[in-house]
């Protein structure tokens, strides 16, 4: 029988490079949100910077919202898998490094080189440019999202070597041995299966996306080396979604991590676990066509797959995270500071904001609602209130003074407007998108402008929260640098 | 370090007159003609198989003579960028024409590839660590694919001695193989135990291959 005792972990100081981590995201975050706010408002009518503009910052918002949250999941990951294994500091800077000139070359390309053919940089729009940029902007562009790639993909193979070295192979560090043997409670921690899982489809993810760049690179000086636009567009999709994908599998390991120490019941890795993180390490890969839906001239079979994995991928995780968080949660007396209330309040937000993506999955439905208002509905509900708010939490909690600290009033009340404002954000794009309106257009109706100025507003209350959060981050930030205990006992429990 | 590499790289001094006799073979103008006849056969099999003979040489030298050329090299990474470079000097088209058309040039293939691509990469292998190898992998993986469409997606011979569509076949072999690596390379991650073995790295402090 499995041994699921609760063992308290031994709390450890925060190293300066996920710090360095940590206080990039925060500004890259607010300038992010500062740019969504702004595009919000455009499409209000409130301000007016016209098209040109809108397409710079939607294209910096994508890139720079995806690739941060890249950077804040790697954060946590490496924080809390280096308890388990041996990872290197020179390849976390060199991460961040390679992520900073990459950004560096995405900013100068649409800001110097006016490129706004979106994050997304879907062939053939980078070399189609009718005037508005040269190549070399939007070579620019795809040489930034190279070196950024690059510097990830360091880091995932640092992250195999060490699970390797520990662990033997990739295989064990999933806890095959407990999944298709008999569990000795013994399977390695969730972090370690999360970590192992977001490793191979990340490498995977990152060599494809690799190629299509090298490719598109050649073709927009040498078109006559034409590229398959439905292939381009494959594996463009491949390399995004399984990236951003990745980033809530590893923002999650805040979860498995940080609420046990304010339950003091352990997360254990059990048979359903694993099993649920071994098959989404497959279908995180498979899942990809539900974009294509509206791609009839791909094959069938690739549709289909799109729609049955993107029903089946839902779940597992999802339901086996949630699941155990609630009874990790009920009865244990936990006491909420921010960094529980906001963990707490990710897997809300993780949950509702796959049911849209559920529901888009589903062919007859994407006819309609596919390039509406909708897919931004649903990945704002599960970044913002999912993965930023496991990313939010984090910060509380490394920078938490002592255990039985307590929030300040303005904390607890940003706290509030985050969760508000994220929801009421995300409502006014999901509704916008059951009415048919059309994600990225700059411009909108006259019909459409109330949901897009009740987004605004609830769009600043976010910001603003995201302000007071990150604020709160610096103020406290030496903090982090000490090891000391951070998550008070739970009521009824000697401390 | 893994005991599995430490027991697959011992070294194996019987290899060495086999190698040679793999390499003669290669050479015989029969089979030379053969598999330079087919840009296919040219750069998926011939080439590959003479980098694989400098690796396997790599194995036939002893503990303390790998060890002394790494380090005479000037480490690992050293060797890496030498093997790059040669590699890179024979996938240019021009280098492939002037090795089917000249002997000399096709002597001078048969030695760099050996001794310059594969030995080198063997003998930086293992002192790579799991992160060089992966990195090394995944470039050769992506550069496999996006240089297997270069082949596909020419408008043009890309080399005077072989047709277009030998090219285009050269080129969907190359993704055929980035992908028949990728899944190797990748599957072969996820076996092993937890290790059992320290082996004792080079006097330098280098891994021995
Ligand atoms: C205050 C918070 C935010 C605001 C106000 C905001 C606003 C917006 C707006 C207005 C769009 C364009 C929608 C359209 O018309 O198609 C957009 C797109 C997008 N946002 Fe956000 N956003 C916020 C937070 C985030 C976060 C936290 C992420 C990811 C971590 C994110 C990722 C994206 C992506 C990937 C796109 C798609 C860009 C494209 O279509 O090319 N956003 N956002």
């Amino acid at each position: 029988m499995a041994d699921y005792n609760y063992v308290a972990p031994q709390e450890h100081a925060t190293k300066g490079g996920v710090l360095a981590y940590l206080l990039t995201t925060a500004a890259v975050l607010l300038l992010m949100m500062l740019f969504g706010l702004v595009m919000r408002a455009e499409q209000a009518q409130l301000i007016s910077i016209g098209a040109n503009a809108f397409y710079q910052l939607m294209t910096l918002h994508g890139a720079g919202m995806v690739g941060i949250a890249g950077i804040a999941g790697a954060a946590i990951m490496w924080h809390f898998l280096g308890q388990y294994v041996r990872l290197s500091t020179t390849v976390l800077y060199a991460n961040l490094a390679l992520f900073l000139v990459g950004v560096a070359m995405a900013i100068g390309a649409v800001f110097i080189g006016n490129f706004h053919g979106a994050w997304t940089f879907l062939f053939p729009l980078p070399g189609n440019s009718m005037g508005l940029w040269s190549n070399e902007a939007a070579a620019t562009f795809l040489a930034g999202m190279l070196v950024l790639g690059t510097g990830f993909l360091l880091f995932q193979l640092d992250i195999a070597r060490a699970l390797i070295a520990t662990y033997g192979g990739l295989g064990r560090a999933l806890g095959w041995p407990q999944l298709f043997g008999h569990d000795d409670g013994k399977a390695p921690p969730p972090t370690v299966v999360a970590s192992a899982m977001v490793t191979v489809v990340n490498i995977v993810a990152l060599v494809v996306g690799a190629s299509i760049l090298a490719m598109m690179l050649v073709n927009l000086y040498y078109p006559e080396f034409a590229i398959d636009p439905l292939l381009a567009k494959g594996m463009i999709y491949f390399f995004g979604h399984v990236f951003i994908n990745a980033t809530i599998y590893m923002a999650v390991i805040a979860v498995y991590e940080i609420l046990p120490r304010y339950t003091h019941r352990p997360w254990k890795a059990n048979k359903i676990f694993l099993l649920s993180w071994n098959c989404s390490t497959l279908m995180v890969m498979f899942i990809f066509p539900h974009h294509l839906l509206m791609d009839f001239a791909f094959p069938k079979w690739m549709l289909v797959m799109g729609h049955v994995i993107g029903y089946l991928n839902t779940f597992p995780i999802l339901i086996v995270t949630g699941y155990g968080a609630l009874i990790l949660v009920y009865r244990s007396g936990i006491v909420w500071d921010m960094a529980s209330r906001l963990l707490a309040v990710s897997m809300l937000g993780w949950a509702a904001g796959a049911m849209p993506a559920f529901i888009d999955g589903t062919i007859r439905v994407n006819y309609i609602m596919h390039n509406t208002l909708w897919v931004p509905g649903h990945f704002h509900t599960y970044l913002l209130l999912g993965m930023v708010a496991m990313v939010f939490g984090f910060m509380y909690y490394v920078t938490k003074p002592a255990a039985q600290h307590k929030d300040a009033l303005i904390d607890r009340l940003a706290y509030w407007a985050y969760v508000v404002g994220s929801f009421g954000f995300a409502l006014a794009f999901l509704y916008a998108g059951k009415e048919s309106v059309a994600r990225r257009y700059a411009e909108h109706l006259p019909a459409w402008v109330p949901y897009d100025r009740i987004g605004t507003a609830f769009a600043t209350l976010v910001v603003g929260a995201a302000l007071v959060f990150v604020g709160r981050f610096i103020a406290r930030l030496a903090h982090a640098r000490s090891a000391h205990l951070r998550a008070p006992a739970p009521l009824g429990v000697a401390a | 370090m893994n005991a599995r590499y430490w027991l697959a790289l011992r070294r194996k001094p019987g290899m060495f007159p086999a190698l040679l006799a793999l390499w003669g073979l290669l050479a015989l103008p029969p089979v030379r003609y053969w598999l330079e006849a087919s840009m296919t056969r040219h750069m998926i099999v011939q080439m590959p198989l003479l980098v694989a003979i400098g690796s396997a040489l790599a194995h036939s030298l002893s503990r303390q003579q790998r060890c002394r050329i790494v380090a005479a090299a000037g480490g690992p990474l050293a060797l890496l960028t030498l093997a790059s470079f040669a590699s890179t000097y024979w996938m240019m088209p021009r280098a492939l024409d002037l090795a089917v058309a000249s002997g000399a040039a096709d002597a001078v293939k048969f030695v760099t590839l050996p001794l310059l691509v594969g030995l080198p990469l063997a003998l930086a292998w293992r002192p790579l660590g799991v992160l060089g190898r992966g990195f090394v992998w995944t470039n050769l993986i992506s550069m496999l694919v996006f240089i297997g469409w270069l082949y596909i997606a020419a408008p043009l011979r890309v080399c005077n001695s072989y047709l277009v569509d030998d090219q285009a076949r050269a080129g969907w072999w190359m993704v055929y193989a980035a992908a028949g690596i990728f899944a190797t390379w990748l599957g072969a991650l996820f076996v092993g135990k937890p290790p059992a073995t320290v082996d004792t790295p080079c006097a330098a402090g280098y891994p021995a291959i």
